[in-house]
């Protein structure tokens, strides 16, 4: 509170740092009206304790007033005050100090010595506005209130309950509801999650890789076999620290197990197709072996079939055909689809051996479990 | 008769005398703002929609601050010319006038109201000292 911006000479006898003493506002608006009083009154200078108690009073004052109005007003039978009633409030209040005509005892009301000295205080006071502009008080907050059932346009639930109450909140706000688990029985699922993350690095990685590869390649070309088992018994350790590939030759990844049919594949597919294309064609044809087992229902383990595949030169079937599922986006939400994607392109780019080795057989596993998905191929 | 109706008169001039002032009051602006004196009469009952008679009240406090503050102004230089120093320096502060505990007290008595001053409240040079001695 700043105790009026428009005063001069204001001091105040205290050392000690200004306390908050008022508690309300008005209060506060009636101690700088106060002041300004005195300061025209002829004061240089307040104390504070000596203001305080002065607006007190004043604020009494008021109040006194605007009782014994109301109360000569209810004397009367009416509820509302008029001029009449705050003459007698004032001449109840100046009885003290007394007035001139206060002895009278049926003089007119309206030419009360009180309102003579009023009007005699208006005419020779001189007009001292306010110095803060005051809003109106007190502030009302509007409440939000909840919309009754006729607002919302429901039914209440119950015939004894009117439909123009509040409603009643929603049901999810005070049932529990069991928490679902998303997830499911698969077991798998974390697993198959994890292995996502992990193939989402390395297909960034290997994008990198890529482009580093073929830059400069006119093209997928004709490879030595021999070369690409070179390449690869180099690259079995570690990819980075392997021999860089000369100009022309195709790192080819390492994978054992359908690296071989891959490889293959990749070699005789090679001819004027996409890169991306032919590593997609020869994934089906990769799989084409394990779909082939699936359907004739072999009850060998899994290292027989792995035996099999490896040894077994099957009928390679070249399906070109470029399903929506195995040109999945990173965005598919098939994990098969996605892992399919991630497989074929490692098969003929430089790669760590033993993850693939791991997705390979990982594939193969849960394409043994989901054969629907595969036949859809 | 005659009486009466110079009485009737009487009262019809105090009556638009009356009803001049409260026009008139529409102009004087009061320092006590009219939220404020709405706020307190509103506490205390009094209900009114006319804002002239709102006006009434808040001139009349207004009256009746400046009564008080100029009797606790006369008790201030009496109690100045009262004390007599030859310190300049001490006529010289004195001639800054303030409005004390003590100056407030003795003027609001005239009004009925009683403003009990703290002795213990070291508000001047001469606090708890006999009440006699005091106003030397």
């Amino acid at each position: 509170m700043s105790d009026g911006g428009g005063e001069s000479g204001r001091e105040f006898d205290r050392t000690t740092k200004r306390k908050s003493s008022d508690r309300d506002f008005p209060q506060a608006i009636a101690k700088i009206a106060v002041a300004q009083i005195c300061e025209s009154a002829g004061f240089q200078g307040f104390q504070q304790s000596a203001l305080e108690t002065l607006s007190e009073v004043v604020v009494r004052y008021i109040r006194e007033l605007g009782k014994t109005a109301h109360t000569y007003a209810n004397s009367a039978c009416r509820t509302e005050c008029n001029i009449f009633d705050i003459i007698q409030g004032l001449e109840d209040l100046a009885s003290l100090q007394g007035f001139s005509g206060a002895s009278d005892s049926d003089h007119c009301l309206a030419g009360s010595g009180t309102v003579r000295e009023i009007v005699q205080y208006v005419s020779e006071a001189e007009e001292i506005p306010l110095a803060h502009s005051v809003p109106h008080f007190p502030v009302s907050r509007d409440r939000k209130q909840t919309p009754s059932f006729l607002q919302i346009g429901e039914e209440p639930p119950g015939d004894h309950i009117p439909a123009w109450l509040p409603a009643f909140p929603d049901p999810q706000t005070y049932v529990h509801s069991p928490v679902l688990n998303e997830r499911g029985a698969d077991p798998c699922a974390g697993n198959i999650e994890q292995a996502r993350q992990h193939k989402k690095a390395e297909w960034s990685l290997l994008n990198l890789q890529q482009q580093l590869a073929c830059n400069g390649l006119e093209g997928p070309s004709m490879i030595d076999p021999g070369d690409a088992a070179k390449a690869r018994r180099a690259a079995e350790t570690n990819p980075f620290l392997s021999a860089p590939l000369h100009f022309g030759e195709k790192g080819v990844s390492p994978v054992f197990l359908p690296a071989k049919l891959s490889n293959e594949a990749v070699v005789e597919n090679q001819a004027g197709e996409n890169h991306a294309v032919a590593n997609h064609v020869s994934v089906l044809e990769t799989f084409a072996p394990a779909i082939e087992l699936m359907k004739s229902r072999s009850c060998e383990s899994e290292e027989g079939r792995k035996r099999v595949l490896s040894n077994q030169r099957p009928a390679v079937q070249f399906k070109i055909e470029i399903g929506k599922k195995s040109t999945g986006t990173a965005l598919d939400l098939s994990f098969q689809n996605k892992d399919v994607e991630k497989i074929t392109s490692w098969f003929g780019k430089d790669n760590e051996k033993d993850d693939k080795k791991r997705r390979a057989e990982k594939i193969l596993k849960e394409s043994m479990k989901n054969p629907q998905e595969l036949a859809q191929l | 008769m005659n009486q009466n109706q110079g009485g009737n008169d009487a009262r019809h001039d105090d009556d638009s005398a009356l009803s001049d002032f409260l026009a008139s009051l529409m102009d004087y602006t009061p320092t006590i703002p009219d939220e404020l004196v709405e706020h307190y009469l509103a506490k205390s009952g009094f209900q009114c929609p006319d804002v002239r008679l709102i006006r009434l009240v808040a001139v009349a406090t207004q009256k009746f601050v400046a009564e008080v503050a100029s009797g606790a102004l006369q008790q201030c230089k009496a109690r100045q010319s009262a004390v007599v120093k030859d310190k300049r320096d001490k006529q010289q502060k004195d001639k800054r006038l303030i409005l004390t505990m003590e100056d407030l007290s003795k003027a609001l008595r005239e009004y009925g109201v009683n403003v009990k001053h703290q002795e213990y409240f070291a508000d001047s040079p001469s606090t708890g000292m006999d009440p006699a001695s005091r106003d030397e």
